[in-house]
């Protein structure tokens, strides 16, 4: 156990730009811009004159309503940029997990310690599955307490009471249970493709992007091409599986409804009603407990017990 | 005898090419071996079999265990060093003391600091701002703070100044070797290395050309160097090798007599150097 400590701790020595840094940028900029828009409303508009407006008129809107809206907010629109990076973040780190140190030929100091393949290869999985999500869960939940005490300093200087207008609605510690939930979700839900991604980071002799995004874009095109011979049609190839794979994911994501001025919030992309859209803990575990997963789970063991099998001869030439 | 090693039959084949060519071989404890052959020759090949890193045929034996299956196991009893500076160039050393600390069981943190008190490495320094020197060091004062029976050691010095590459060894015999331990080198720079071997293994085209200890070598080697005119005389003695050096000739002989020999000039004990030189010609086999 302190092994994989130790290796865990390791990673993300290793990686601490992109694991600590690139939140702390994302939540420095989310602080920095809340000033800004601050700033530029006090210099147009003496005193805050509309800004106060703005909050009188919010307080007389409906509590059910206002309160919809912060805990969307919170959920689905505050984290977006939060997620979005630590795709990125998870997506590069996998795929230079196990390519680096074969690269600069410090893996023969790896194998020297007394860790084996599958530890090491656990504690990668561990570090993009568990450590990064939670460190960008944690930075995300801090900024949007800052900006909440920055917002609630200036609403209350206002004469209004940041208690009633927000800071007591929209069941902040709800929102964030269900934004860590989705982040831990979504590490079981995207295996086959952190497999994938260890698999190609195991053996690429060298650009590991390449021969990631190479291969399935090679199968999709044949395939497409083949049923279009067959058939003169467009039916399912690769492309869709993973597009459908993405769209059924269980992240919270946001997008602006057709233009009606209306939030949507869903777990992944409503195409398909494969499962249920609406963010709750259920819609979450259907997902993780369908066959779907389970089909993800095994094509995610094949990559990473191939991906383990070419580790351990990592070192023979 | 407590052997360390134990190989029957040990071979490796490369897509074709055979690296390690059926070897039988053993190593017993407390003794310092060099592993010496020229480039190509299977040295690493070997001793990525030993050390779990490659997978062979044949039998084989390190400290009990079956180094392809065990390597993890393994590694608690043996450290190596396989090349020069491939310590990860992102970590900073009390970042590398602490990761050993945690997960070697036989690494002791005070013995550590104590080696690198003698450099210029501090804890802070990343291992990318470190000279080549220094990573060794480091390295070397890492291992050296880890208590195992199996210390492999492959070109630990090379493109090391000869400064470094004495202080390297000396540290390693007066700080590190004893009774319990044994400790396998290769390296190029051979006579930087002779006296502090206790055996020879010379390895050619995968084949253990040369396996004795450095007493047998004294025992069974000669070197006499001959004026011109008596080289007639020498050669008839069947020499294994011989060479000229300024005009004088000098033959290596094995098992002769050496009352006949000192008749016809001076005697010496052949360096490593030269026995390995003879041996690659063919001499010896």
């Amino acid at each position: 156990m302190s092994r994989l400590i130790a290796l865990v701790k390791r990673e993300f020595w290793e990686n601490k730009g992109a694991f600590r840094t690139t939140p702390l940028v994302i939540g420095g900029i989310y602080i920095v811009l809340t000033l800004m828009f601050l700033i530029t409303f006090n210099h147009f508009d003496n005193e805050f004159q509309s800004l106060k407006e703005l909050a009188r008129f919010l307080s007389q809107t409906e509590v059910g309503l206002r309160s919809e809206i912060i805990y969307g907010v919170t959920i689905a629109v505050f984290p977006g940029l939060f997620t979005l990076a630590l795709g990125f973040v998870v997506f590069f780190y996998l795929l230079g997990s196990l390519y680096d140190d074969r690269k600069d030929r410090s893996i023969l100091f790896w194998k020297s310690l007394p860790a084996s393949d599958t530890l090491t290869l656990g504690s990668k999985l561990l570090a993009a599955m568990v450590v990064a999500p939670l460190i960008f869960w944690v930075v995300y939940v801090l900024t949007q307490i800052v900006i909440m005490l920055i917002i609630s300093a200036v609403v209350a200087s206002l004469g209004e009471n940041p208690w009633t207008l927000f800071l007591s609605l929209g069941s902040p510690f709800k929102a964030w249970s269900m934004v860590l939930l989705s982040y831990l979700a979504q590490s079981i839900w995207a295996l086959p493709l952190y497999g994938w991604l260890m698999l190609v980071s195991s053996f690429a002799p060298r650009i590991p992007l390449l021969f990631a995004v190479l291969p399935p874009v090679v199968v999709a095109v044949l395939q497409i091409w083949i049923e279009f011979l067959q058939t003169f049609t467009l039916k399912k190839n690769l492309f869709g599986v993973i597009g459908e794979w993405f769209a059924n994911s269980p992240l919270i994501l946001s997008a602006d409804n057709h233009g009606d001025d209306k939030l949507s919030v869903s777990l992944g992309i409503p195409l398909t009603d494969t499962f249920g859209h609406e963010v709750t803990v259920g819609n979450i575990l259907d997902r993780l407990f369908s066959t779907h997963m389970l089909i993800g789970l095994a094509v995610a063991a094949v990559f990473l017990g191939t991906a383990l099998w070419l580790r351990r001869r990592a070192t023979e030439s | 005898m407590n052997n360390v090693i134990e190989a029957r039959g040990l071979t490796k084949r490369y897509k074709g090419t055979v690296a390690v060519d059926n070897i039988d071989l053993q190593i017993p404890s407390g003794r310092i071996v060099g592993l010496i052959g020229p480039n190509g020759a299977g040295k690493t090949t070997a001793l990525k079999a030993i050390l779990g890193l490659a997978n062979y045929e044949g039998e084989l034996n390190v400290l009990g265990k079956n180094p392809a299956k065990d390597r993890a196991a393994l590694m608690e009893d043996v450290c190596f060093i396989a090349d020069v500076a491939v310590l990860p160039r992102w970590i900073r050393v009390w970042q590398l003391i602490e990761l050993t600390e945690n997960i070697h069981p036989k690494f002791s943190r005070e013995k550590c600091l104590q080696y690198l008190e003698s450099t210029k490495i501090t804890l802070d320094h990343k291992v990318k701002q470190l000279s080549k020197g220094m990573v060794v060091q480091l390295h070397l004062a890492i291992v050296m703070a880890i208590d195992v029976k199996l210390l492999v050691l492959d070109e630990p010095t090379l493109g090391l100044d000869i400064l470094f590459r004495k202080k390297f060894y000396t540290n390693l015999l007066n700080d590190y070797f004893d009774e319990e331990r044994t400790i396998i080198i290769t390296t190029h720079q051979v006579e930087e290395i002779e006296h502090i071997l206790s055996d020879l293994i010379f390895i050619q085209d995968g084949r253990i050309a040369l396996n004795c200890s450095m007493e047998e070598v004294q025992e069974n080697y000669v070197e006499l160097i001959v004026a011109p005119d008596k080289a007639a005389a020498a050669r008839d003695l069947q020499p294994l090798y011989e060479r000229e050096l300024f005009g004088r000739f000098i033959f290596l002989y094995k098992n002769s007599n050496r009352e006949q020999l000192k008749a016809l000039g001076e005697l010496h004990t052949p360096s490593v150097a030269d026995l390995f030189v003879a041996t690659m010609s063919g001499g010896i086999a």
